[in-house]
C-alpha cells in the first residue's frame, strides 16, 4: 500500500515537472532539437559506416562468399589458362578464375572491371544468378557489359550502348543489371574479358568453400610459379578504409558531442525556469530522492523520443551522406558501397545507450548544482553571473587536467584510434578552458574602459550575465570552429600535396594512354625536333607482406625519374641512377616505409619470375593517396627480373619548345599508327585528378557543414534561453526609456567580442588541429606525409560564416524578444 | 501634470471579459503628491502601468504635462519615460552587472542630465556614499531599493511612478525609505503617483485615491 501511494507521490511530482514543457514549447523543441541533430548526425554516419561494411562483404560475393583462397601467380603476373584447367581436372572444382582490374574511360573516369566463368561458379556461391536466359548472350559474341544502374546513368552509358576505355578498346554491349553483389563494377564473363582486353591471363583463381586439408592439397598440386593465398580482399578492404571510417566517426561523435551542447543548454534552461517549482514542490515535502527519480524518469522519455526522432532523421541524412562516402571510397580505395541502406537493430540500441548517457550527463551537473544550493539562493536568479565564475575555473580546471591528459597520450600515440583519442582530449580541453578565458577578456576590457564611456562599460559587463548561458554554446561553436579549420587546412594541404605531385609526376606534356603502343612500336625517332624527351614506363602488380603491391619500373634518365619527389633518401642513392647488379637498390613510396616500418639501408625480399631477390632501399618517394606499397626499379630490371610479365605503363612524351611542337608531335604520333584519343594532355589528367579529389573529400566538406549548423544551433537555442530568461531585466531597461537600437547595441556588442574571441581561438586551436592530423594521424592511417598548407582564406570564410550564423541567430532571437517584451512590459510591476 | 481622461481597460479571462479601469478621471498637479489605494486585484497596477505607457488603454487618454498621449507610438512612450518619467518598483530592477554607482547615474546618462552635486547629495542622503562600487547583490534589501530611488530621482523627472516601493521591505526600513522618498521627491520638484495598498505608505502623500470596482474616488486631503 505504502508502496503504492509513494508510487503514487512519484508520478505527482514527475507530471508536475513535465507540465512545465507542455507551458513552454518553445524548450521542448530546443530540448528535441538538440536530441534530433545529435543523435541524427551520430546514427547517419554510424548508419552508413556499417553499410559500407556491409558492402565490403558482398563485394566479396562476386568473387565467393566462401572464397577463402586465393591461387595467385608469385611474380604478380597472373594465372595461366592452362594451369586453371589442369587443376579442375586434377579435381579441384572449386576453383573459378577471376580478371580483376581498374580500367579508365577516355573520359579518365577510373571503373572497376571484374570477369569470371559463370559456368564454373560453384553452386554454393548463389551469387550470380546464371539459370536465366540471359547468361548464354553474356558469354557469347558480342557478348555483354554489366553495369549497375546508378553506375550507367552516372557515366551516361544505355542499354547496348559500348562504352570506350581510355586505351581505344570498347567494351561489350551494355546491360544494366541489379546484381547486389557487382556493386558499382562492370562485370563481364572471363572470355569476353581476355578477349576485350587482349590479355592471356586470369589475375587469380578463387577457390570456394575450401578446407585446411583440401587447401593443403592444392598446395601441393599447384604448378611452380602459383602459390596459395587466404582471400584477403576483405581484409584489405576493412585495412584500407578503417582510417576514413574512424574519421568518420570522430567526426559525427563530435557532432554528437556539439549536439550534446544544445540538449545540455535546453535541459539546463529548463531546469532553471523550473527551478520555482522545483523548490516549491521541496517545500510542500517531495524529497530530493523523489524529484532526481522523476527527473531521471523524464530522462528515460526524453532519450526515447530523441532516439526515435534522431534515427528517423539520422536515417534521412544517410541517405543524403551515402553518395558523397560512396564516391570517396570509390576514388580512394575503389571499394564499392551498394544503395540499399538498411537500418540495424544494434544501431537503434547504441542510439539509445549513447543519447541516455549523453542525457544523464547533461542533466547530472544542472542537478547537483541545484541540489547544493539553498531554497532561497536558487530561487535568486540575480548573483547568477557572479556564481558562475566558479563554475567557470572548475570547467577550466577540467580544462587543464584533459590537456595534461591529451600530452600524456601523445607520447604513447601509436594507432590512428589513439591519435583521434589525443585529438578529442586536446579539443575538449581548449573547450572547457574557453569560458574562464573569455571571463577573464571581458573583464579586463570592463576595467580598462574610461568611466565616460558607460555605454561600452554596460555593455561588457552585461557580457558576464550572457557568459553563464552563452559559454556552452561558445564551446560548442569552438569546437566545430577548430574542427572545421583543421579538416579545412588538411583538406588544403591534401590539394597542396596532390597538384604538386602531380607537378612532379606529370611533368610530361603528353601521355599515351593506350598500353600496346609504346615508344619501341611507335618507333618514333629519338632525333625528332618537336620531341625533348619521352619516358616509357612498365610495372606490374606483386603481393608484398601480404598487401597488394605495385613494382614500377623507370627509366633513370627520363626528366621526371631525374626529380622524384623524394621524402628522405640515403647516400647510396646515386646507385639507384648508375644500376650496378651487384649492388641491388631499390626505391619505395613512403607508405613502405610508415606502413611496413622499414627503414632506408635495410634490405628486402621481393619475389620475382627468377626468384626471390633483395635490394637495399635507398630512397622513399612522396607518394600521394596511394593505398599500397609501391617499389621502384630501373626499366632493364624489371623487364630482367619479371620475363614477360612487365606491361607497359604508358608513355610520357616531353616536347621541346618549339611552336608547333604539339601539332608536330600529333602528326608525328598519328602516322606512327596511334589513334586520335590515344593520347591525353598533361592538363586533362590534372583537372580530372583535381575532379575526383573534390568529389573523394565531398564527405568532409558536408560534415563540416553539419558541424557548423548544429552549432548555430546551439547559438541560437543559447541565445534565445538568455534573453526568455532576462526578458523581465530587458523589459526594465525598456521602462528606463533605452531605446532598441541601445538595447541592441548592449546586447550584441558583447556577444560579437565573445564569438570574436572564440573565432580567434579556434585558429590555433585549428592549426594544432591539422598539424596532428597531417604530421601524426595521416602517417598512421595512410603512410605517406606532406607538408601542412596553411591559408587563411579558409579561416577568414569561417569568419565570415559565423558572423553570418551568429547575425541570423541574433537576428531571431531579438525578433522574438522584440514580440515579447510589450506582454513582459505589462508584467513588470506585477498585478495588483 | 498627470491627468487621466475616461479611461477604460478591460481583460479577457478564461471566465469572460474582465473590467478594471470603468473610466477613470484623474488629475494630478505638478508637485503634488497621491497614493492610489485599493485591494489586491482592483487595477491599481495597471492605472499606473497605464500612466507610464507600458500598457495601453482600451479607451481614453492620458495628457502628461497637458500633452495628449494618444497617438503615442511605443517608441514615443520609451522617449517619454527616458526624459520625463521615472518608475520604482517593488523588484528594484537593478542591473546585476554594474556597480552602485553605474547603476545610480543609468537614467541621468541616458536623458543627458547629469548633475554631479546633486548626485553627491542623493548618495549621501540615502546612505550610499560609501557603497557606489559594489555591486548589487552585495546590497541588503533596503540598500537595493535606496539605490533604485537614487536612480529614479537623480535627473529630476517631472513625474515619478511608484509601484509598491518598499513591498520588498520590513516594516522599519519600509518606513524609513519612505519618508527619504518622500522627501527627495518633494526636494527635486517632482510630481509623485504612488501604488499602495498600506494606508500608513499613503499617509506620507499629499492626496489618497481609492480604486475600487473599476471606478477611482478620492479619499480626503492630507494636511
Amino acid at each position: 500500500m505504502s508502496g503504492l501511494a509513494s508510487l503514487r507521490r512519484l508520478m505527482w511530482v514527475g507530471l508536475t515537472l513535465l507540465s512545465h514543457y507542455r507551458r513552454h514549447p518553445a524548450q521542448t523543441a530546443f530540448l528535441i532539437i538538440g536530441l534530433v541533430t545529435g543523435v541524427g548526425i551520430w546514427s547517419a554516419v554510424q548508419i552508413i559506416n556499417s553499410h559500407a561494411r556491409a558492402s565490403y562483404a558482398e563485394a566479396d560475393q562476386v568473387l565467393g562468399a566462401q572464397a577463402s583462397h586465393w591461387v595467385r601467380a608469385s611474380d604478380g603476373g597472373g594465372v595461366d589458362p592452362d594451369a586453371y584447367i589442369q587443376l579442375r581436372r586434377a579435381g579441384f572444382t572449386q576453383l573459378y578464375p577471376v580478371i580483376e582490374t581498374r580500367v579508365a574511360t577516355d573520359a579518365g573516369e577510373p571503373l572497376w572491371l571484374i570477369a569470371t566463368d559463370l559456368l564454373a561458379l560453384p553452386r554454393s556461391e548463389g551469387s550470380i544468378d546464371a539459370s536465366g536466359a540471359g547468361w548464354l548472350a553474356m558469354i557469347q559474341p558480342p557478348y555483354q557489359t554489366w553495369y549497375p544502374p546508378e553506375l550507367a546513368e552516372s557515366l551516361g552509358v544505355a542499354p547496348g550502348d559500348t562504352l570506350t576505355l581510355s586505351d581505344g578498346r570498347t567494351l561489350p554491349p551494355a546491360v544494366p543489371q541489379s546484381q547486389q553483389q557487382q556493386g558499382r563494377r562492370l562485370f563481364m564473363d572471363i572470355g569476353a574479358a581476355l578477349d576485350v582486353l587482349d590479355r592471356d591471363r586470369f589475375s587469380y583463381l578463387a577457390a570456394a568453400g575450401l578446407d585446411a586439408d583440401t587447401a593443403r592439397e592444392l598446395e601441393a598440386a599447384l604448378p611452380s610459379g602459383l602459390r596459395l593465398e587466404p582471400n584477403r580482399q576483405r581484409l584489405d578492404l576493412n585495412q584500407l578504409t578503417e582510417s576514413l571510417h574512424t574519421n568518420l566517426t570522430a567526426m559525427s561523435l563530435l557532432s554528437f558531442a556539439v549536439g550534446l551542447f544544445i540538449v545540455f543548454n535546453a535541459v539546463r534552461y529548463a531546469l532553471l525556469s523550473r527551478s520555482p517549482t522545483f523548490h516549491t514542490l521541496r517545500e510542500l515535502g517531495a524529497s530530493g530522492r523523489q524529484l532526481s527519480f522523476a527527473i531521471l524518469l523524464e530522462t528515460g522519455v526524453w532519450s526515447l523520443i530523441g532516439t526515435g526522432l534522431g534515427l528517423a532523421v539520422g536515417f534521412g541524412l544517410s541517405q543524403v551522406l551515402l553518395p558523397p562516402l560512396a564516391a570517396t571510397l570509390q576514388s580512394l580505395y575503389g571499394a564499392v558501397v551498394g544503395a540499399d541502406i538498411l537500418l540495424r537493430p544494434s544501431t537503434w540500441l547504441l542510439a539509445w545507450g549513447i543519447t541516455l548517457a549523453g542525457l544523464v550527463f547533461a542533466l547530472a551537473m544542472p542537478l547537483w548544482q541545484e541540489s547544493r544550493q539553498s531554497v532561497r539562493a536558487a530561487r535568486d536568479l540575480s548573483d547568477r553571473w557572479v556564481r558562475d565564475r566558479t563554475a567557470r575555473r572548475r570547467l577550466a580546471w577540467v580544462g587543464l587536467i584533459l590537456a595534461l591528459a591529451a600530452g600524456a597520450v601523445y607520447s604513447q600515440m601509436t594507432t590512428v584510434l589513439v591519435g583521434f583519442v589525443v585529438l578529442g582530449l586536446a579539443l575538449f580541453a581548449a573547450a572547457f578552458c574557453l569560458p574562464v578565458v573569455l571571463g577573464a577578456v571581458l573583464g579586463w576590457t570592463l576595467r580598462a574602459l574610461p568611466e565616460k564611456a558607460w555605454q561600452l562599460r554596460w555593455a561588457f559587463s552585461d557580457g558576464g550575465a550572457q557568459l553563464p548561458t552563452l559559454r556552452i554554446a561558445m564551446m560548442a561553436l569552438l569546437l566545430a570552429l577548430t574542427a572545421n579549420l583543421g579538416v579545412e587546412t588538411l583538406v588544403g594541404s591534401f590539394r597542396t600535396a596532390l597538384t604538386d605531385w602531380l607537378d612532379q609526376r606529370l611533368a610530361a606534356d603528353l601521355y599515351l594512354q593506350r598500353d600496346s603502343l609504346t615508344r619501341e612500336e611507335l618507333n618514333l625517332p629519338a632525333d625528332a625536333d618537336w620531341l625533348a624527351a619521352s619516358h616509357q614506363r612498365v610495372g606490374l602488380d606483386i603481393r608484398w607482406r601480404g598487401r597488394p603491391t605495385e613494382v614500377r619500373g623507370l627509366e633513370p634518365e627520363a626528366p621526371d625519374s631525374r626529380a622524384l619527389p623524394l621524402a628522405d633518401s640515403s647516400n647510396e642513392l646515386s646507385l639507384w641512377y648508375v644500376w650496378d647488379t651487384d649492388n641491388p637498390v631499390i626505391l619505395a613510396n613512403e607508405q613502405v616505409r610508415h606502413l611496413a616500418g622499414v627503414e632506408s639501408g635495410q634490405t628486402i625480399t621481393l619475389s620475382t619470375g627468377l626468384g626471390d631477390r633483395s635490394f637495399e632501399i635507398v630512397g622513399f618517394v612522396h607518394d600521394y593517396g596511394n593505398p599500397y606499397y609501391q617499389f621502384y626499379l630501373p626499366r632493364g630490371e624489371v623487364e630482367r627480373l619479371w620475363p614477360g610479365r612487365a606491361e607497359p605503363q604508358g608513355l610520357a612524351l616531353w616536347l621541346s619548345d618549339r611552336p608547333d611542337a604539339e601539332a608536330s608531335a600529333e602528326a608525328a604520333l598519328l602516322a606512327a599508327g596511334a589513334q586520335a584519343g590515344d593520347w591525353i594532355r598533361q592538363a586533362q589528367i590534372k583537372t580530372v585528378s583535381l575532379r575526383i579529389f573534390d568529389r573523394t573529400f565531398a564527405i568532409t566538406a558536408a560534415m563540416n557543414g553539419l558541424t557548423l549548423g548544429v552549432a548555430g544551433l546551439a547559438l541560437l537555442t543559447a541565445l534565445l534561453a538568455i534573453h526568455q530568461q532576462r526578458l523581465p531585466d530587458y523589459a526594465h531597461w525598456r521602462s528606463l526609456g533605452v531605446r532598441y537600437r541601445e538595447m541592441g547595441r548592449v546586447l550584441t556588442l558583447p556577444l560579437a567580442v565573445i564569438v570574436l574571441l572564440t573565432w580567434l581561438a579556434s585558429m590555433p586551436l585549428g592549426a594544432l588541429l591539422s598539424w596532428l592530423l597531417i604530421h601524426d594521424l595521416n602517417v598512421l592511417a595512410f603512410g605517406w606525409t606532406m607538408a601542412l598548407d596553411w591559408d587563411w582564406a579558409p579561416a577568414i570564410r569561417l569568419g565570415l560564416l559565423t558572423a553570418g550564423v551568429v547575425a541570423a541567430a541574433l537576428a531571431v532571437s531579438l525578433w522574438r524578444l522584440h514580440r515579447q517584451l510589450p506582454e513582459a512590459l505589462r508584467r513588470l510591476g506585477g498585478q495588483s | 501634470m498627470l491627468q487621466l481622461i475616461d479611461l477604460h481597460k478591460t481583460f479577457d479571462q478564461p471566465t469572460g471579459r474582465i473590467t478594471v479601469l470603468g473610466g477613470i478621471d484623474f488629475h494630478l498637479e505638478a508637485g503634488q503628491s497621491a497614493a492610489l489605494l485599493g485591494e489586491s486585484g482592483s487595477g491599481k497596477s495597471t492605472l499606473l502601468h497605464l500612466a507610464a505607457g507600458l500598457d495601453h488603454p482600451d479607451h481614453g487618454d492620458i495628457k502628461i504635462n497637458g500633452q495628449s498621449t494618444r497617438h503615442h507610438t511605443e517608441a514615443d512612450w520609451a522617449e517619454q519615460r527616458r526624459n520625463h518619467i521615472s518608475l520604482v518598483f517593488q523588484q528594484f530592477h537593478l542591473i546585476p552587472t554594474l556597480t552602485v554607482l553605474d547603476n545610480v547615474r543609468l537614467q541621468a546618462r541616458l536623458c543627458g542630465r547629469m548633475d554631479p552635486d546633486y548626485e553627491h547629495q542623493l548618495l549621501n542622503r540615502l546612505g550610499l556614499a560609501t557603497l557606489t562600487h559594489r555591486l548589487p547583490h552585495q546590497l541588503s534589501g533596503g540598500q537595493q531599493q535606496r539605490v533604485a530611488i537614487a536612480r529614479a530621482l537623480l535627473h529630476r523627472p517631472p513625474l515619478v511612478l511608484a509601484d509598491e516601493p518598499t513591498g520588498n521591505l520590513d516594516e522599519h526600513s519600509s518606513e524609513s525609505v519612505m519618508a527619504l522618498f518622500v522627501d527627495l521627491v518633494r526636494e527635486a520638484g517632482c510630481t509623485l503617483l504612488m501604488v499602495t495598498h498600506s494606508a500608513a505608505m499613503a499617509a506620507y502623500l499629499d492626496q489618497r485615491w481609492r480604486l475600487h470596482d473599476g471606478t477611482l474616488s478620492r479619499e480626503g486631503e492630507v494636511a
